[in-house]
């Protein structure tokens, strides 16, 4: 995997995991605005990484294999074998 | 439902082959302390829980037991990758070559298979509350003895990943547990 | 306990104290560190340091 595809990759794990804080936080403070609006943020950004990492290097879920050109949701590598 | 994503929630490395470290960190993966454990208790437990609170911190928190269980698997992966029998065999592994070969299996660290008695669900929220904060300590634990158990930097950065999100879960399930008893409380539930 | 806490606490029952969220970690630090609230963070340092 190409050092900017790596970077790429981790800056989404940063985001997701951010968005899994807030996410678990919420949970049990529903009513707390202000982490909720972090969480919004935090989604959106995530959601925007996403997207330039599917167009240039391949579907993250399998949904994104149909804004893909052919049936590359097959190709490695699969998570377990990326050397980070 | 669920959806997979091809990818792991943490870059999970490790600095060298190791057979040894490999043997006992497959515990967190088919041991009783263990992620597959962690995830289906939570996500088993759901079922029974009164309040929209614990319905959805075990769901969330199940899910992301499954992204551990990923992340265990490919730190066993790595650790194990193009082992030969000989080798296998030296670090104690002879056994799990016979019955498995390379393959990951749901063992503890001294080969028992995964059972379901390494978890409960008691249909009472309060207990079953319970037991979910002391396997998120046991987990705490079992990570801190791996820890102690290997001096690989990169290894150890993923296992202080996963060991400070037990306490994160532990803080979760308390503050659920708290809400749950003023819920019964409130409607004298004893 | 009840010293600390204005409301009488109810007997035989645990209590863990709610977090309020007050600041955070930016995502990559988050996610070095294994959580985005610094003060979730607790750090292991070795068995030896455990018992020295």
């Amino acid at each position: 995997m190409q050092r900017e595809q790596l970077e790429l990759l981790k800056r989404i794990q940063a985001l997701e995991f951010t968005a899994i804080e807030f996410n678990l936080y919420l949970d049990t403070h529903p009513g707390d605005q202000r982490a909720f609006m972090d969480f919004v943020n935090t989604v959106r950004e995530l959601e925007q990484q996403k997207e330039i990492y599917t167009r240039n290097y391949g579907p993250l879920i399998v949904d994104d294999t149909a804004r893909q050109p052919c049936w590359n949701w097959i190709d490695d590598p699969w998570p377990w074998e990326i050397e980070y | 439902m669920w959806i997979y994503e091809k990818k792991l929630q943490y870059p999970a490395k490790v600095g060298k082959t190791d057979l040894r470290m490999a043997k006992y960190l497959v515990t967190q993966y088919g041991g009783p302390d263990g992620e597959l454990s962690a995830a289906l208790r939570y996500l088993n437990q759901r079922y029974s829980m009164p309040t929209n609170v614990t319905k959805a911190i075990l769901t969330d928190i199940g899910t992301e037991e499954m992204a551990h269980l990923e992340i265990i698997a490919t730190l066993v992966y790595k650790l194990t990758k193009d082992a030969s029998p000989e080798e296998m065999e030296r670090a104690g592994l002879g056994g799990h070559y016979a019955d498995h070969d390379n393959a990951l299996y749901y063992v503890d660290a001294t080969g028992n298979p995964w059972t379901a008695t390494y978890i409960q669900a008691k249909g009472d929220p309060v207990a079953d509350l319970h037991e979910d904060m002391a396997a998120e300590e046991k987990a705490r634990a079992t990570y801190q003895w791996l820890i102690d158990l290997t001096d690989d930097p990169d290894l150890i950065d993923t296992l202080n990943f996963l060991r400070v999100r037990e306490i994160v879960h532990f803080q979760r399930f308390g503050e659920a547990l708290d809400l749950v008893q003023e819920y019964q409380n409130s409607k004298h539930i004893f | 306990m009840n010293d600390m806490n204005p409301i009488m606490l109810r007997l035989a029952q645990a209590y863990v104290p709610f977090q309020t969220y007050v600041n955070r970690w930016d995502p990559t630090k988050g996610l070095m560190m294994g959580t985005i609230f610094p003060e979730l963070y607790r750090p292991y340092y070795g068995r030896d340091r455990r018992r020295g």
